[in-house]
């Protein structure tokens, strides 16, 4: 059995999918700490763009949805996520077209379950990031999301903020998206200093307030709230702290 | 700038509109310009009710001209008024949007002056967002009844979503508790809109279409004596003639008390029941008539859909693998979504029980009306068959009544979605 042993980035991961094709013993993960037994190899995958190229270009030819199945796969929390990309790539090979809709296929169900939930969280996240206004009125958005979304969410919020800037933070993942008003850059970001706008405390009082005018008290219906809006994301938003 | 006792009046008016729904429209941002909106609606925080937050939901004004019994802004009533200024709601829309607090503002008002002076103040509020401020996320204008068609149309160029309420389900319950609406009055802005939606869609005008996200409406069920039956009937005509998007169904509870109106609430079920008829009319292919007769009321027992299928049980069982996508819809147990994966699954080979469980389609009313391969899990006599679900809605009813305390609320919750 061979582990090749891939650093997260999707050209990384292509490339892997590239030299472990043949090999029908093997298991392409971005784990570090992997228990070996007798008989393991590990390899580390050096990124190679010619490869990584030739396997995007293959996949694109069969389906033209796949690239992005992967991409969003490749952003999973799961630790089997690697394998299920692989697997679903292998099986659009194997298959000559798309297989999206063979929705009864073990490896359609994993791929689509992993898919779902990142698609998921984007969506949510769309909705639950909150934005605090700085002195120089930049937008910072501080959140920790299970999934790696944070390039998702940057692309829906430069086209909503045109030529306003903001930084939307994984403090989980120690990274940031940054936006001029033009380009979003990604970089890794660790603690972050701000020094918030004057009126920033204004309005996440009216919107405290707003938050428990609008509920109708005499209708409680709490398992429904956190169902929605799970606790682990309560830290982040005003109403909720 | 506005002050958080005056937000609070008129937050806390405002939220018996149930709609809350951001979906529907999708306005691009211009250059400099701030927000947009996105097809499938967004959730933006949910209160401890379950409800969502998708709008910034306010009114104007709450100081009313009118005097509807069922409303607690009624010109008779005791409370608080206030109201705000177009800018002090401009402000506020764009600092709350910023801060992604809101997809967009849901405005409002009670009449004050006149239904044209009203009208005209949400209006240039609505205008002064577009134009002034550059905003482009969405707007849901709630229409001024009586007041001018030059205004409503003015206002639906600029907006993604106008609502006339038709407040009650009758002509005759709406002389009773709103003697200064008319049916004329609240159904013609909705037709003529709607004349308005269809010249642009004939004339596939691309650019500043009128009210992309169409209309909706909403009535109070049980403050009058109408059935589920004549509630439904004018449901499905505002949908097939009007072509509403959406028609909300708000139970009543007795906040004001009056000689005409009942001092019991509607219930929450009822209003839940309502909402799943409703679903069937538009996404499962039902005719209100295969549904409730005129008369009638639907079912506290049963969904409606389990209902029917029990009234029709020589229909069943359907063979999984072979029944079309319209007759897969009518399975109780099976949803729209289960039953397009459904078509899609057999393509590449017959499913069985097996294959259904693993795509967490839930079989536990739907074995009694399927096949799979020719097999057949269910209970073999109808009357097995009523009562395994008649046990079963036992249960989804008294989840609703204790810890549920509003069924609607589930819905409204994912009406932000829809």
């Amino acid at each position: 059995m061979t582990y090749y042993l891939v650093d997260g980035s999707e050209e990384n991961f292509y490339t892997a999918v590239f030299d472990a094709y043949k090999d029908n013993d093997c298991i392409i993960t971005s784990e570090r700490n992997v228990q070996l037994g007798l008989g393991f190899e590990v390899k580390d995958v050096i990124t190679d763009g010619d490869k990584a190229r030739r396997v995007k270009a293959k996949i694109n030819a069969l389906d033209r949805g796949a690239e992005e199945d992967v991409s969003l796969l490749l952003r999973s929390d799961s630790a089997l996520k690697e394998s299920v990309a692989f697997d679903y790539i292998k099986l659009i090979i194997a298959n000559r077209g798309a297989v999206r809709s063979m929705l009864a296929n073990p490896t359609v169900i994993e791929m689509t379950t992993l898919r779902t939930r990142v698609f998921g969280e984007a969506h949510r996240m769309k909705g639950l990031l909150r934005f605090m206004e700085n002195a120089n009125g930049v937008l910072y958005a501080p959140y920790s999301p299970d999934n790696d979304v944070t390039e998702i969410l940057a692309l829906h919020f430069a086209a909503r903020f045109s030529g306003k800037q903001f930084v939307i933070h994984d403090v989980k993942r120690k990274i940031a998206a940054m936006f001029d008003g033009e380009e979003i850059v990604m970089t890794s970001a660790g603690d972050a200093e701000i020094y918030l706008s004057e009126y920033e405390s204004y309005f996440q009082n009216l919107w405290k307030q707003y938050y428990n005018s609008v509920n109708i008290a005499s209708r409680p219906h709490p398992k429904q709230m956190r169902g929605s809006m799970p606790v682990r994301y309560w830290k982040f938003l005003p109403e909720k702290k | 700038m506005l002050d958080a006792e005056r937000l609070q009046i008129l937050t806390e008016s405002a939220k018996y509109d149930v709609s809350c729904s951001s979906s529907g429209s999708k306005r691009a941002n211009r250059k400099g310009g701030l927000g947009n909106a996105s097809v499938g609606g967004i959730c933006h925080s949910f209160t401890p009710d379950g409800r969502c937050i998708s709008l910034l939901k306010i009114l104007m004004s709450n100081d009313c001209l009118y005097d509807c019994e069922y409303c607690p802004n009624r010109r008779s009533a005791d409370v608080r008024r206030a109201s705000v200024t177009p800018e002090e709601i401009c402000e506020l829309t764009i600092n709350f949007y910023m801060r992604n607090y809101i997809e967009g503002l849901f405005l409002s008002s009670a009449v004050f002056g006149t239904p044209n002076h009203t009208m005209e103040l949400l209006t240039d509020t609505v205008i002064k967002l577009r134009k002034l401020y550059n905003f482009n996320g969405y707007i849901h204008l709630k229409g001024i009844p009586n007041a001018d068609d030059a205004l409503i149309m003015r206002a639906a160029k600029y907006v993604d979503r106008m609502s006339f309420n038709v407040e009650l389900p009758s002509e005759k319950s709406l002389k009773l508790l709103a003697p200064q609406k008319t049916k004329e009055g609240l159904l013609l802005p909705m037709k003529k809109l709607r004349a308005a939606e269809l010249y642009d869609k004939e004339n596939k005008v691309r650019g500043g279409k009128v009210i992309p996200a169409g209309q909706t409406t909403q009535m109070i069920i049980g403050a009058s004596p109408e059935s589920d039956g004549q509630i439904l009937r004018l449901t499905e005509a505002l949908y097939r003639r009007i072509g509403l998007k959406r028609v909300y169904y708000s139970s009543y509870v007795p906040v004001v008390s009056s000689p005409k109106l009942p001092t019991i609430g509607a219930g929450l079920l009822r209003e839940h029941r309502l909402y799943q008829a409703d679903w069937l009319i538009r996404f499962y292919g039902f005719d209100v008539n295969e549904i409730c007769g005129e008369g009638e009321n639907l079912s506290a027992e049963f969904d409606p859909k389990c209902h029917w299928a029990l009234r029709n049980m020589h229909l069943f069982p359907v063979e999984i693998n072979t029944a079309p996508l319209e007759t897969l819809l009518r399975v109780p147990g099976i949803g729209a979504r289960g039953a397009y994966r459904i078509t899609e699954a057999r393509k590449y080979g017959a499913l069985d029980f097996d294959n259904l469980a693993k795509m967490r389609i839930i079989l536990k009313r739907a074995k009694h009306f399927i096949t799979c391969k020719g097999k057949f899990y269910g209970s073999e006599s109808a009357n097995a068959v009523t009562a395994a679900l008649m046990l079963d809605g036992a249960r989804e009813r008294q989840e609703q009544i204790s810890m549920f305390s509003s069924p609607s609320v589930a819905l409204s919750a994912l009406s932000g979605e829809i």
